[in-house]
């Protein structure tokens, strides 16, 4: 095989906080799910599918957070999914009806149509509601990496201050991984990217081989990176580093000049959720009568004012494959570039939001899609996941990253400021509780061992990055805080029934039938790191890179 | 119409506004803050009120900041003045690449400052390209250049914070820390 001139890898992290709630007819939350599955995950699967199906070579990698793996698990999600997506269905057929003999708007309700049939094809009829299996048979396939993530997407570096918490952290989401697709995850999504040399041991003891960083947790690495972000580095805890490319990143996400924001592209705003009456669309809103997306638009972004046209499929279409060329020849000149300066080929790392993919972008899969066809059989630049280029045998340089994350100014500062810094007092008091009650009650069974099991669910919950986040962006900020605080309530009665040997039964099941997720959960993942023997190493999957 | 049971989930519930236990965490923002929280019990309140003669509103309490350029190497020390109700600070300390120590206490006549609670350690992030260069990992100059230079182009730009945490801090003398 020609050795390429350089490497590209994508990774697309796909997460969203466990969101169930079987105590309303409807939620507004549990939208966020369903609408990620109908315009993310399910027209991203299909392009990697149609793409397997053609023989195209594409190497792809998709971290699942832990709670959305869950999520796509749940029966009852599930099931409530179904109702959702023959819901769209249904209204689809009213506008083809509606737009019937409009030749500029009965093309679009086709489009919709199609594409929720279709969804419906592939969450019903091939894989029978279990979604988790199409991305399963992608991985086997050789096409997918998927990689594991925090167990609820804890942000590790401010629960760090009880060593355990990250512990634990990583090792539901590890061991969660493993029961739904058989084998250890070789590399882990580091939360919001968020990174502190404080969980190097951590992540070596755990047998994982790699994570991704932000550009300065690589760039600013010391001793010096030799390569800039163009090579992985090797991490004191025997990991390899991946930094985030820059120009990458810039041309898919900056607001002026990114593809998204192309005026062909279908504009996000417009939809028929609030332009219809509710006569009309009120049963089909989710919660019903509530104004809000429906995913049926029919605009183009058109320029900066509210002025906006009918959106054109083929034209959109064509720009999106314009794009796509664009992103490949800049990649080649990329590679040229840092080619000529460094000893061995370049690895452009390109680390994406899912849910950017298809809901905020929704050309972006088929983008994608064009972009992997044509870098098809062309050896310049060639798709790698990061075991693929582990697995090359680089030699790596030694060097310890730097604390950052991908979050706005690119440290901890969206996760701690004045308008959630009172949260972390809370979630540090209750890890400390629940390292004590871990350590002490070792061998725990029965009624004991279920609220035990329950209590670390509960601290799990409240510990997810996203709370925080959402506190800080100032939308949905209450539904955050009334999370946060359930799940710590919820954790401090059952740590004080647990102490007073009284757990309220009747209760304890219907919180655990509720806040259902990690099913095979095991408490002690949070005992005190000093009484504990490190877990055993995962059996060595391929070595990563010598160091030299 | 809004739906009840969509309104139901905007009930927020209390959670503890004292946990009983004397702490105080220290946590990195970014490479010119970082951020402090705390809880005295009564008990060592007592103890630091019978040290200085008077209430703890009367106390002249300060956060006393500590600085190391590696874990042990003390390179100095400032005090931030608090008010006695707080139970949290942002702490401008404008060094990345340090490490930190915060204490807790107050400043007593004729005994300087009193420390009541010490806080974990905690390290700054560095805000530039690291200055160590392994020998057996280097790139020739000018093709260093090349590297770094197109890199920084499409990075986060570092200035903003420079220029925001840029303020310099004085630091006392090691003896005084």
């Amino acid at each position: 095989m020609l050795t390429p001139k350089g490497y590209i890898s994508f990774i697309f992290h796909a997460h969203l906080p466990y969101v169930r709630h079987p105590e309303y007819q409807q939620s507004l939350e549990e939208k966020w799910f369903f609408e990620a599955l109908t315009e993310c995950y399910i027209p991203l699967l299909r392009v990697f599918q149609e793409l397997a199906e053609d023989n195209i070579n594409y190497a792809v990698t998709f971290s699942l957070s832990p709670t959305l793996l869950s999520m796509l698990e749940d029966p009852f999600l599930q099931e409530r999914y179904t109702a959702y997506l023959a819901g769209l269905q249904q209204l689809a057929r009213k506008e083809e009806e509606r737009t019937a003999g409009d030749v500029r708007f009965a093309p679009l309700a086709a489009m919709y149509r199609e594409r929720l049939d279709y969804a419906a094809y592939l969450f019903h009829e091939k894989y029978a509601r279990r979604l988790v299996n199409a991305f399963r048979d992608l991985q086997e396939k050789g096409k997918l990496e998927i990689i594991t993530s925090a167990a609820t997407h804890g942000y590790l570096p401010l629960l760090a201050v009880q060593k355990e918490a990250a512990y634990a952290q990583l090792v539901a989401g590890i061991d969660y991984y493993r029961r739904i697709f058989g084998k250890a995850s070789r590399g882990i999504w580091l939360p919001e990217c968020a990174y502190d040399p404080v969980l190097e041991d951590m992540l070596g003891e755990l047998g994982l081989q790699y994570f991704i960083t932000a550009t300065h947790g690589v760039l600013y690495a010391s001793p010096r990176p030799k390569y800039g972000v163009y090579s992985p580095i090797l991490t004191p805890g025997g990991l390899a580093a991946f930094g985030r490319d820059p120009e990458t990143s810039h041309q898919v996400w900056s607001a002026r000049e990114g593809y998204p924001g192309d005026y062909l592209y279908r504009e996000f705003y417009r939809d028929i959720g609030y332009d219809l009456e509710l006569d009309y669309i009120g049963e089909h809103l989710h919660p019903a009568y509530l104004r809000g997306n429906t995913g049926f638009k029919y605009y183009r972004i058109t320029g900066p004012d509210n002025h906006k046209e009918v959106y054109d499929r083929q034209q959109a279409l064509q720009k999106a494959r314009e794009h796509a060329a664009n992103f490949k020849f800049n990649r080649e000149k990329q590679v040229e570039y840092y080619g000529g300066v460094m000893d061995r080929p370049p690895l452009v790392v390109a680390p994406y939001d899912a849910e950017l993919f298809g809901h905020w972008w929704f050309e972006g899969p088929q983008w994608l899609d064009f972009l992997c066809r044509m870098m098809h059989g062309q050896q310049y630049v060639e798709m790698i996941t990061p075991s693929q280029y582990l697995d090359r045998g680089y030699a790596l340089q030694l060097s310890t990253p730097n604390i950052s994350s991908w979050g706005d100014k690119g440290y901890h500062e969206v996760w701690l400021n004045a308008k959630n810094d009172w949260l972390y007092r809370h979630l540090h008091h209750a890890a400390e509780r629940m390292v004590a009650l871990a350590t002490a009650y070792p061998q725990a069974e029965g009624v004991q061992e279920e609220a035990l099991k329950q209590a670390a669910r509960e601290l799990l919950l409240a510990q997810s990055s996203d709370w925080p986040f959402i506190m800080t962006a100032g939308t949905m900020e209450r539904y955050a805080q009334v999370r946060v605080s359930k799940h710590l309530n919820r954790f401090l009665a059952l740590e004080r029934q647990i102490r007073e040997n009284n757990v309220d039964i009747p209760w304890l099941r219907a919180i655990a039938a509720a806040d259902n997720l990690f099913p095979n959960l095991d408490y002690r993942i949070f005992q005190s790191l000093e009484s504990t023997v490190p877990v055993e190493k995962e059996e060595a999957g391929a070595g990563i890179g010598g160091i030299s | 119409m809004r739906s009840g049971a969509v309104e139901g989930l905007t009930t927020v519930e209390k959670l503890p506004s004292f946990y009983g236990e004397d702490r105080l965490v220290l946590l990195t923002r970014d490479p010119y803050w970082l951020f402090a929280y705390w809880e005295v019990t009564p008990a060592t309140r007592q103890q630091l009120e019978m040290e200085g003669q008077r209430s703890w509103e009367h106390l002249n309490l300060a956060l006393r900041v500590k600085r190391y350029a590696t874990a042990m190497e003390n390179e100095g020390c400032f005090h931030i003045p608090i008010n006695h109700t707080a139970d949290n600070w942002c702490i401008e300390v404008g060094v990345p690449d340090r490490y930190y120590r915060v204490e807790l206490g107050a400043q007593i006549p004729e005994k300087g400052f009193v420390a009541l609670l010490c806080s974990n350690t905690v390290k700054t992030p560095r805000d530039e390209i690291s200055n160590v260069i392994d020998e057996n990992w280097r790139l020739p100059d000018w093709q260093a250049r090349r590297l770094y230079r197109r890199i920084a182009r499409g990075s986060i730009s570092s200035l903003e914070m420079a220029i925001r945490g840029g303020g310099s801090i004085h630091l006392e003398r090691r003896d005084e820390c």
